[in-house]
């Protein structure tokens, strides 16, 4: 497929791990527990991945690496290293490319951060989920307050110097005294950024299933709410920058943490998803984003998902087959749609102006004027010369604002056959 | 044929006791139909017949059988099995001269049946009685029949017991309707009057009357008159139904059969008509004619104002086959256009509803059902109205009158107090009770028809674990203090929320509106006030709180897609709602006014 061919564009370059030493209760991410047997195979199977999509990909430079999953840190260092060598091996990476790895503070060491900073990992992000012992134990996890505590200083001995932490807002019952107790223990960390994402209870979890029996009451949404204001100030105050939904950073030194529209310590790999920009995805079930010009120069984005049980996904890799198996052709309209509603989250930067033009080969206003005209009257958004950024109201009404700019039936994209590419 | 070897029966039953089980056999074993032929319940064509357990549209069929050595015509009338058709029944039940009376051996004689068979008998019908069902465990034919003998005067002994799903001594009605009913009687002589039973549309044939013959007779394709309507009727052809239609151009005094009439709508022929002859016809008509009346009406609306051409054609389509189907254009400021229907009873407006969605795959939303209330004016007019919309501000009333009906309901004893509790809530007066058996008990009281049109049949069922059941006929028109309920969203009336109350019952009604709309309506960006007034008058309020935060904190990673599809789902569910003064009303609300008295 053509890319879109600008040596300056971003680029994120993500790999799937699918691997926990334990299943969370909660989470409906393509990962397992209990495959320990496929560890070395998988990994196989994603550096022969990586190589055979370079050839598609040309010379264009990776300006992002991020390694998710599951649990990356529960493989060997030596799959790590084979893992990173076959990154180097199939694709350039950019000058200052940023490097993440997600860690799990019941399966790190100092000598496996040790191992991660010796192949370029320069981001952590780990996974905490909370501070309070019983809602851990809630959540499936298989660390402890302790465990946190010691993967953090053994995170920052490795050299680390830019950390994320993971949390989890909004459990059954969760009060506001607890969830304070979890951000002050986190602030007083220090982590360079702070994902925090309310709780969801999604189908085909555990966690789905005591809901749906009684036997655990579901998350109240209101009080998910009142936790999502109440963070939004105390880490306001703590000097973090909320530049996207779930999201805060620590601005550079030289940025005025009021006026900045991105903290340099923004995830960079997580802005190409916001910002609509491409990427590919490496790895059971990872999704991929690829743009092209229509005749008349329209972006139009392909986005795919590969096969996501391991073992079919490693026999498929292994026989040369391809390990597509959902695709979708996002028309000029809906890729507009998606900017707007992927841009809109992020609480600084909004989606400017030039950046859709460029994209789009259009104007936003003409686009949705009837759109911003509405959203603006109802104080959900704001608008300037250079973006179009959500109001605090918008942003905690951000569904019906993003669906607004989606075609108002929901539009079947062009399937494309799984595995044409 | 011979008048001597005819027979006309219906057979009548309360729902589930086995009469289309028994047609069926019945059909098979004179060789009507074949086995392989047999549709299941083939008299029940209709799916949602089959389903609710009930015949809606009757129909015929002519069944040779031979017995002792002699040929029989025995012609088999269906009646519909519910109270909203009574009067269809009273004109099938009219075309007979006898009706056999299907009870089933586990359950004895029951209300519904109650109410078929006084039609039967004030018809001057000969009763058949057969315990059905014998084949279950918990059948008690002998106790079952003694009932019957007692009902009846029938001896017990002399009553078939059949299993009619098993075969079983199933002959024995054959013989014994053959024996005991009368034949048919009239002078074949005398001017053609034919009684229409039922009507159907025919794709082809246009509308195809079900006749019983009296008097006189029909040769060839003669020119005929509906004598009610003055219809001039130029006849296709004229035949019986075996149970096809089978063209005979002959039908004489006594026989059954149809008249393919050449008329283009139902509407120009009138079930209970009489036909005879445009040239030296019959001067009196039968007895027991009837126009068709509306009793209940309510509104009708596409879900998606787009399909309101796609209702307006499948309501043409249904009135084809509904003569009692009546509606006109109607619109609402909150579901935009739609029509006004009428219907014979609740009933009936259940089976219109669920055709409609079945049948013709079409979301709709039904208003609240109302009666034609008679509205005296200050000027001294009068006016009659059928929705809440139409009633003139109170000012300019000096009094409103509703129909009031007899409801007879049929149950076993031990409920009388429950029962009684459902009719005085319902603002019913006790008549008198008669007692059948030592077990069973015949309650018949006033009511106003209002108040048994909404949900009073499904209560009264729950209340009695499914055993009473009831019969009503339209009395007269009282006096009563009647308002107009409205309910505001966000300060906005919805005019098909708003419901005709009796003063008494409005605040209660208002307070139960209020709180349903509460836990309908979902939370919007911002507080939404809900109302009930009686005028300018707020009797009961409730707020439905802003929405503190809709916005997925998730983490999608790459995976686009699905918080894209996410997102249009949630759109595709508001495009079902209703706007009304910027809040979304889902479609439940407006039915859920059909519900008030749940708990």
């Amino acid at each position: 497929m053509d890319s879109i061919p600008s040596p300056v564009d971003p680029f994120g370059l993500y790999i799937h791990i699918p691997f926990c030493e334990r299943k969370c209760p909660y989470c409906d991410f393509n990962t397992y527990a209990g495959l320990g047997d496929l560890f070395e195979r998988t990994v196989d199977a994603l550096c022969a991945e990586m190589a055979g999509r370079r050839s598609r990909l040309g010379d264009r430079p990776v300006t992002s690496v991020f390694v998710g999953g599951g649990t990356p840190t529960v493989l060997a260092d030596a799959q790590l290293e084979q893992l990173m060598a076959a990154v180097h091996a199939s694709f350039s990476l950019a000058a200052g490319c940023e490097i993440t790895f997600e860690a799990n503070p019941g399966t790190v060491d100092r000598d496996k951060f040790g191992c991660l900073r010796s192949l370029g990992v320069n981001r952590l992000s780990i996974g905490v989920q909370s501070f309070q012992p019983e809602e851990l134990r809630f959540l499936g996890r298989i660390h402890d307050v302790e465990d946190v505590y010691r993967a953090f200083d053994a995170a920052r001995t490795a050299g680390f110097g830019n950390i994320n932490l993971d949390f989890i807002f909004g459990l059954p019952h969760q009060e506001m005294a607890q969830w304070q107790d979890t951000l002050g223990r986190a602030l007083a960390l220090g982590p360079e950024h702070l994902s925090l994402y309310s709780l969801i209870v999604e189908p085909n979890t555990p966690l789905y299933h005591w809901v749906a029996t009684g036997k655990t009451d579901a998350p109240d949404e209101d009080m998910a709410g009142e936790l999502y204001e109440a963070t939004i100030e105390r880490l306001a105050a703590a000097g973090y920058v909320h530049y996207e939904v779930s999201n805060w950073a620590k601005p550079g030194s030289t940025q005025p943490p009021d006026a900045v529209l991105m903290p340099e310590y923004a995830c960079r790999h997580n802005l190409v998803y916001w910002r609509n920009q491409e990427y590919l995805g490496i790895g059971p079930g990872a999704h991929s984003h690829l743009r092209r010009r229509d005749e008349q120069g329209r972006a139009v984005s392909r986005r795919w998902s590969n096969h996501k049980p391991v073992p079919g996904y490693v026999r498929r890799v292994q026989q040369a087959e391809p390990v597509e198996d959902f695709a979708e052709e996002v028309g000029p309209r809906l890729s507009m749609g998606e900017t707007m509603m992927l841009g809109l989250r992020l609480v600084r930067e909004g989606v400017e102006r030039e950046r859709f033009q460029a994209l789009h080969r259009c104007d936003m206003e003409e686009v949705f004027a009837a759109q911003l005209r509405d959203l603006q009257a109802w104080g959900m958004i704001e608008t300037d010369a250079a973006r179009v950024r959500t109001t605090r109201r918008g942003l905690l009404m951000g569904n019906q604002t993003a669906a607004l700019f989606l075609p108002d039936e929901a539009v079947e994209t062009d399937a494309l056959e799984a595995g044409q590419h | 044929m011979n008048l001597d070897h005819i027979r006309n029966i219906s057979i009548i039953a309360h729902i589930d006791h086995g009469k289309s089980t028994l047609a069926d056999r019945l059909m098979q074993m004179t060789g009507t139909v074949t086995a392989r032929e047999m549709k299941e319940q083939l008299l029940d064509s209709m799916d949602l017949e089959r389903e609710k357990g009930v015949t809606i549209k009757a129909s015929a069929v002519r069944m040779i059988y031979r017995y002792e050595g002699k040929e029989y015509e025995i012609n088999l009338i269906d009646t519909p099995g519910h109270v909203d058709f009574s009067y269809e029944v009273n004109r099938a039940l009219q075309a007979c001269e006898g009706a056999v009376l299907v009870v089933d051996a586990s359950q004895g004689i029951q209300a519904q049946t109650m109410a078929h068979l006084f039609a039967a008998l004030e018809q001057d019908l000969t009763i058949v009685p057969v315990i059905n069902k014998i084949d279950l465990p918990a059948a008690m034919p002998d106790d079952v029949a003694e009932e019957v003998e007692e009902l009846l005067g029938v001896p017990a002994e002399d009553i078939p017991r059949i299993s009619a799903k098993t075969d079983v001594n199933v002959e024995a009605v054959l013989h014994q309707i053959i024996e005991q009913v009368p034949p048919p009687t009239g002078d074949v002589n005398a001017p053609l009057r034919a009684l229409v039973f039922d009507c159907l549309y025919d794709p082809y044939k246009g509308v195809i009357a079900y006749v019983r013959v009296f008097e006189g007779k029909i040769e060839g394709t003669p020119r005929l008159t509906a004598m009610t309507t003055g219809k001039v009727l130029e006849p296709l052809e004229v035949g019986v139904l075996t149970p096809a239609m089978l063209v005979t151009n002959s039908l004489a005094a006594g026989e059954v059969g149809y008249i393919a009439t050449g008329l283009k709508t139902l509407q120009d022929l009138d079930v209970g008509d009489t036909i005879t002859l445009a040239e030296g016809g019959a001067t009196e008509r039968l007895p027991g004619y009837q126009p068709l009346k509306p009793m209940v009406f309510a509104g009708l609306y596409p879900s998606d104002a787009d399909d309101y051409g796609e209702l307006r054609d499948a309501l043409e389509k249904l009135q084809l086959n509904d003569a009692a189907l009546v509606y006109e254009p109607e619109t609402s400021q909150a579901l935009g256009f739609g029509f006004r229907l009428g219907f014979l009873g609740l009933f009936h407006m259940e089976i219109v509803q669920e055709r409609l969605e079945r049948e013709y795959d079409l979301d709709i939303i039904f208003t609240a059902p109302s009666v034609e209330y008679r509205v005296n004016m200050t000027d001294g007019s009068v006016m009659t109205i059928d929705s809440p919309a139409a009633l003139p501000e109170p000012t300019k009333i000096t009094s409103v009158e509703e129909p009031w009906c007899e409801l007879r309901i049929f149950s076993p004893s031990e409920h009388i107090g429950t029962i009684m509790d459902l009719v005085t809530k319902r603002r019913g007066e006790l008549k008198n009770q008669t007692w059948l058996d030592t077990k069973r008990v015949e309650i018949a009281c006033m009511i106003p028809l209002s108040e048994i049109i909404v949900d009073f049949y499904n209560e009264l069922k729950a209340r009695t674990r499914g055993y009473a059941s009831m019969d009503y006929t339209l009395d007269e028109y009282r006096a009563a203090d009647m308002v107009k309920l409205d309910i505001l969203v966000n300060q906005q009336p919805v005019d098909a929320l708003s419901i005709i109350v009796h003063r008494d019952d409005a605040y209660h009604k208002g307070q139960r509106l209020v709180s349903k709309m509460k836990e309908i309506i979902p939370r919007q960006m911002f507080t939404v006030p809900i109302q009930a007034a009686i005028g300018n008058k707020i009797i009961s309020r409730a707020n439905v709180q802003a929405m503190r935060k809709d916005v997925l904190a998730k983490c999608y990673g790459g995976d686009i897609t699905r918080k894209r599809k996410l997102l249009e789902k949630q759109t595709a569910g508001k495009k079902r709602m209703k706007m009304v003064g910027q809040v979304e009303i889902p479609q439940e609300a407006f039915m859920s006014v059909l519900r008030l008295e749940e708990e």
